[in-house]
């Protein structure tokens, strides 16, 4: 009785009514149609490459994480471990199939519609097996610049369907995110933070159809199939395996061994950053390595703000005794200068079977998540202190509500904001410590053959006052605009959720710089 | 400007320490210009408290740091201002000569004291410093000195009290504080602005009583802003009524109580709760304060004056003399009363042509 | 509470944080799938010798049952806390650690001497300058110095940087200007930068003590080499302290507390100096002190590329050995390092802002 009463003074207070948010798109259609369709096309003409990279990222981390379970449980009970075990290979097989299967299935920006890897027939003879005949650095170029232009657009039509829902769903005719959407549209810094990062994405996404060719092809098995090219020796259209053309293709730092940027090989090949020591071509490696970087940067900047984010409230909602032990916890973890930390567990597990889960990147991804929490907790930590002693906050406390339910639902969202400014700039520095231990190699950081940014700059560290110049600064520069990009997006939110602030000079020191 | 509205009989034995004669002070974004402070004047005589009173927005403090010459990039004095104190133009001055205007010559007290103290510095530190630049006092004197001021402002224990830093002080204190770190300088005019707004209204009333009997003592002349009528009623002699960048109107502190001229004051005092209120409950003024980031071409309270005509959408309201026994002007299209409305908009028309032809 | 009191509750508080960091270590390392014994004695050892080895390592006791796993800890935790740090596995076999360290100490020291100065007096300055000249071209060209410093790994820039001096590269001019230097490889004159003249010969008690003055020719040739390493090393923190530093300046000039300032007559530069300055320090700090642990991390990188025989070096061919003792003594370093560096910073807290109570811990 008392309880329709009060719902019923609700609705005329508030002058709606609490419709599922079906039935509101049912009563209205039009507008969601319009924007459900088009992205519908946008995910189904690349639909395998996407369901590619979920299964992938989920296989590693069942496999990771089935295998921490299964050692954990190890020292308890052997029985139950082997239970983890299978069931292990048991989602392993069925993930594996189905990736398997999905990779078989045509998208459209596929180098199957647009190829690129073609041969001449004749000194100077039209190409063969190209996109419309034209030379591979062109149809190179359309596919490249189709597929970003795809992405970007696909990127805008997600956002624009926020928008749909904002002006033709949701109950509230303004909400705060309104306004941190706004400010963040009209700052042209953090914009190009966001443009950055789509770049990014997209080259972890796509990156097996962005390169001229692929990493199989080119890096891992380059001996399982020849490929077309014209022998301007015996004037003939030959066959050789990618991996002696790589031989023949190396940069070494001298005129007659060397395949800069924007060139062509002695086989056709087309090189837009030129090539490696070893001939391999240098942007397929780029693409290569921005998926592993992402992947792993991903999983270790969402680890670290799950546990910055929980122990952050807890420090403000209990504080005292609580508060300490996290500070001296965040401090002892801090004591140990990140990258040493890094270089000792990478050191030591480089044999062990946890050092070789997503190519050694999982358990670098824990390793970030650990000693990156405790920066992202003192950032949050004063906004978390804010909130709880807001009064609404105690009045919660006084009904007698759950601290987890207070935390989720006041606190919560009031932090988040702030972890993703401080998650955004220290995600920089995970990206640079990961590129840091694959150049220092020595079974540190991504194992090879897997491509890894550090690796390429490692090995042209000989060759950087010379034609081969390519091999280091290249790689190291697409690190600085990753990075830039990122903490340009931190700066963009930040100043997005606090305009007044104008850029606060408290906290921010926490999660700066990389430092590797 | 107009000789007319300035004349008063009765004050001609008084100076004025500050003339400011049609101020023009305007930001420059990207987008527009707003006109902050769009042709104001006003005067301020010895010894005299005047009060410029107004909306959040309406150009009150940009007069205040405009008389300090502390405008900065994007905004501008422009050329035809004239600020005159002490006889001294201060718009032609170079930012030495203004350095030698600030402290003592004029002093000024701003809204939150919480921010005005430096959080770094001690109490006393930052009153010495205010004593070695104004009055060259330094060392054991300045000590002393600074113990005096304090007890004057009415802080006890004035000695202990100079080591501590701002944030060991009340916010009643701070403002105290702030107060005895200006009279240092021994400044001849005051500007505060809003001084009492962050305090509670027991604290606000001790700020008020002090600052007149500071007043009693040194011959200070106070320019006091505030949106607050009750506190221009408490503290004011005259007043100066300010909105949308313009100064609506002008009346000693009785006669604007007794007899509100323009809507927009009638409004505001109506809008006082408590003993002011000359209706039942709270009112409120519907509406908000426009940016002024056109040339005034017309009444800018216009959209919310209850009594607004068609003409005041186009004819730039003029200050008239609206009594006869005080000095007391209006710049509305309903004055003076004793005409039709077409001569009233006639009359309007051509002060406002008088204006721009002598402007140019 | 005075300042002693603090520094001993500062103190106490800083045990659990380094016996959390050292037991870290001590856990990756010992339970960690690392074979001593192997490592040290290789494939041909005799089972005698491998027993002996894992008696004299307190991995067995010399009736043959393994030592628990607590009782090793104890024994790691008091040998470090008494600095007893033992003998060299494979690195430098049997050589004391200590004297390993102390040999590496003198490069790292001046590296990291260096890129902090440099830093501190290229980064803190245009921060400051950019912040004053807000929104000015010169800003900009500031401020995009610290943004690009900022996002450059060291090890890369290092690698370009080594790249461009050695090898006929755009600056190999800097070899031969002035005087001719190496820029990879730790020189001689590292050793010789001081003379110590022993000024209270034969006063007993401070007959021990010296008076270091510096060899300027050696000391110029010992900067000339290391400052292509130290600029890389400080750049992070350059980057770091130009955008706080620009951000601190702008929040302090645009108070309430300048304008009353300049309403009491101070000069424009006195309020630089006096009231913006001293505010703009404080969020500069951490930043400060922050470098040091920068540094530590990024010594291995640089004194990788450059060929610089330090710590950092040291400490990565430790890990590699894998070197227990050594990796250890080397831990529990930089473990005292940074909890020093943090005690300080919480110390100067105290002295640069008076609202930090010395009765707060954070």
């Amino acid at each position: 009785m008392s309880e329709t009463t009060s719902k019923s003074i609700r609705e005329d207070l508030t002058q709606r009514d609490e419709l599922s948010l079906y039935t509101r798109i049912a009563n209205n259609p039009r507008p969601f149609f319009k924007w459900a369709v088009p992205m519908l096309v946008l995910i189904a003409v690349e639909f395998p490459t996407y369901a590619g990279v979920a299964f992938g990222m989920l296989d590693a981390v069942v496999i990771g994480v089935t295998g921490l379970l299964d050692a954990a449980i190890g020292l308890v009970s052997s029985g139950l471990s082997q239970t983890i075990r299978d069931a292990q290979y048991a989602v392993v097989g069925v993930l594996r199939d189905a990736g398997g299967f999905v990779d078989g299935l045509p998208t459209l920006f596929s180098r199957e519609v647009i190829p690129n890897q073609g041969y001449q027939t004749g000194p100077n003879g039209p190409w063969e097996g190209t996109f419309l005949g034209l030379e591979p650095a062109y149809a190179w170029a359309l596919r490249a610049t189709l597929i970003f232009a795809y992405a970007l657009f696909t990127a805008y039509w997600v956002f624009r369907g926020w928008l749909v829902y904002r002006d033709h769903y949701r109950e509230a005719d303004w909400t705060p995110t309104d306004d941190i959407v706004d400010n963040l549209s009209n700052h042209q810094w953090g914009k190009f933070g966001i443009f950055v990062l789509i770049l990014f994405l997209t080259m972890a996404v796509f990156g097996s159809a962005l390169g001229p060719t692929t990493v199989e092809q080119n890096i891992q098995s380059p001996y399982s199939e020849r490929i077309n090219y014209f022998n301007e020796d015996t004037g003939e259209v030959d066959q050789v395996f990618p991996g002696d053309a790589n031989f023949n293709s190396k940069s070494k730092g001298s005129a007659e061994f060397n395949v800069g940027p924007m060139s062509y090989d002695d086989y056709g090949r087309f090189h837009p950053f030129g090539t490696l020591t070893n001939g391999r071509d240098l942007f397929t490696f780029m693409m290569g390595g921005a998926r592993i970087t992402m992947i792993v940067s991903a999983l270790a900047i969402g680890g670290a703000a799950l546990i910055a984010a929980v122990f952050s409230m807890f420090s403000a909602y209990y504080s005292g005794r609580v508060d300490l032990t996290i500070l001296t916890t965040a401090d002892g973890v801090v004591s140990i200068p990140r990258l040493l930390l890094l270089i000792l567990v990478s050191a030591v597990f480089a044999n062990h079977w946890i050092g070789n889960v997503l190519n050694g990147g999982f358990l670098l991804a824990i390793i970030f998540a650990f000693t990156t929490w405790p920066f992202l907790w003192r950032a949050v930590r004063g906004p978390a202190l804010q909130v709880a002693q807001e009064e609404w906050i105690l009045a919660a406390k006084s009904y007698g509500q759950q601290p987890r339910t207070i935390m989720r639902k006041h606190m919560f969202p009031y932090i988040v904001g702030y972890l993703l400014v401080y998650a955004s700039m220290s995600t920089g520095g995970i990206i640079i410590g990961l590129a840091a231990l694959s150049f220092l190699g020595n079974g540190l950081g991504i194992s090879p053959p897997t491509p890894a940014w550090g690796r390429a700059i490692s090995m042209g560290q000989d060759y950087v006052s010379g034609p081969s110049w390519h091999i280091s600064l290249l790689p190291g520069l697409m690190i600085v605009l990753l990075v830039t990009g990122l903490n340009a997006l931190g700066d963009g939110i930040r100043d997005a959720i606090d305009p007044e602030a104008g850029g606060s000079a408290e906290g921010e020191e926490a999660a700066a710089g990389g430092g590797g | 400007m107009s000789s007319e509205t300035h004349a008063d009989p009765t004050a001609g034995d008084t100076e004025p320490i500050l003339t400011v004669e049609n101020l023009q002070t305007a930001f420059y974004t990207d987008r527009e210009t707003i006109r902050a402070v769009d042709s104001i004047s006003f005067d301020v005589k010895r010894g005299e408290t005047v009060g410029i009173v107004g909306e959040s927005g309406s150009g009150k403090s940009v007069t205040a740091r405009s008389i300090m010459g502390l405008i900065d990039s994007p905004g501008r004095i422009m050329p035809g201002s004239s600020i005159k104190f002490q006889g001294q133009e201060l718009t032609e001055l170079s930012d030495a000569e203004y350095r030698s205007v600030r402290g003592s010559g004029i002093g000024m007290v701003f809204q939150d004291p919480q921010q005005s103290l430096n959080p770094v510095y001690t109490v006393g530190n930052q009153i010495r410093e205010s004593l070695k630049i104004n009055r060259g006092i330094t060392g054991e004197e300045a000590v002393e000195e600074a113990t005096d001021l304090l007890e004057a402002v009415g802080i006890p224990d004035a000695k202990r009290r100079l080591d501590e830093y701002p944030h060991q002080f009340s916010g009643g204190m701070r403002q105290r504080a702030v107060i005895a770190m200006m009279l240092a300088c021994d400044p001849d005019f005051l500007i505060c602005d809003e001084p009492t707004t962050a305090l509670d209204v027991t604290i606000q009333a001790q700020i008020l009583d002090l600052l007149k009997d500071l007043q009693e003592e040194r011959n200070l002349s106070i320019l006091f802003i505030t949106h607050d009528m009750g506190v221009i009623a408490d503290i004011a002699d005259r007043v100066n009524v300010m909105y949308a960048g313009q100064i609506v109107e002008q009346a000693p502190v009785e006669e604007l109580f007794a007899n509100p001229k323009h809507p927009y004051t009638r409004a505001l005092i109506d809008s006082i709760p408590g003993e002011h209120s000359r209706k039942e409950g709270l009112e409120t003024i519907e509406g908000e304060v426009p940016t002024p980031n056109e040339p005034a071409d017309h009444c800018r309270f216009a959209p919310r004056c209850p009594k607004a005509f068609d003409a005041c959408e186009n004819v730039p309201p003029q200050h008239v003399s609206v009594s006869d026994e005080h000095d007391h002007t209006a710049a509305c299209l309903l004055y003076p009363e004793d005409l039709t409305e077409s001569h009233r908009v006639e009359k309007h028309l051509s002060l406002a042509n008088d204006d721009t032809e002598g402007d140019t | 509470m005075n300042r002693g009191l603090y520094l001993i509750k500062r103190l106490l508080l800083a045990v659990p944080v380094m016996l959390f960091g050292l037991t870290l270590s001590f856990l990756i390392l010992y339970l960690g799938p690392i074979d001593p014994v192997g490592t040290i004695l290789g494939r041909q050892a005799t089972p005698e010798d491998i027993r002996q080895l894992r008696i004299q390592l307190n991995i067995i006791y010399p009736n043959g049952e393994p030592v628990p796993l607590w009782d090793q800890y104890l024994r790691v935790m008091w040998d470090l806390f008494t600095l007893e740090f033992g003998q060299s596995w494979t690195v430098q076999r049997q050589t004391p650690v200590i004297d390993l360290i102390v040999g590496r100490m003198p490069a790292t020291i001046w590296l990291g001497f260096w890129s902090v100065l440099i830093a501190l007096f290229v980064g803190i300055p245009l921060g400051l300058y950019a912040g004053l000249r807000a929104n000015t071209y010169r800003d900009y060209f500031a401020s995009g110095f610290g943004i690009i410093w900022r996002a450059m790994p060291n090890f890369w820039l290092a690698v370009i940087l080594a790249g461009l001096i050695t090898a006929g590269g755009a600056l190999d001019w800097y070899k031969d200007f002035i005087v001719t230097t190496t820029v990879t490889g730790t020189p001689d004159v590292l050793n010789n930068l001081f003379t110590l003249y022993h000024v209270f010969e034969g006063i007993p008690l401070l007959e021990a003590l010296a008076i270091p003055v510096p060899n300027l020719i050696p000391m110029a040739i010992a900067f000339k080499w290391i400052l292509p390493a130290a600029l890389v090393l400080g750049s992070s923190s350059m980057g770091n302290e130009v955008r706080i530093g620009r951000t601190a300046v702008l929040e302090s000039i645009n108070s309430k507390y300048v304008d009353t300032a300049k309403s009491k007559g101070v000069s424009g530069r006195k309020i630089i100096y006096k009231h913006v300055g001293r505010n703009a320090i404080i969020p500069l700090l951490p930043v400060i002190m922050g470098e040091f642990y920068l540094l530590i991390g990024g010594s291995v990188l640089v004194e990788q590329v450059f060929g610089i025989n330090g710590l950092g070096n040291l400490f990565f061919r430790s890990i590699l050995g894998p070197d227990i003792p050594l990796v250890m003594a080397l831990v529990f370093i930089f473990v005292i390092i940074q909890v020093t560096v943090n005690i300080v910073q919480d110390l100067l807290y105290t002295y640069i802002d008076p609202r930090i109570s010395l009765e707060d811990t954070q």
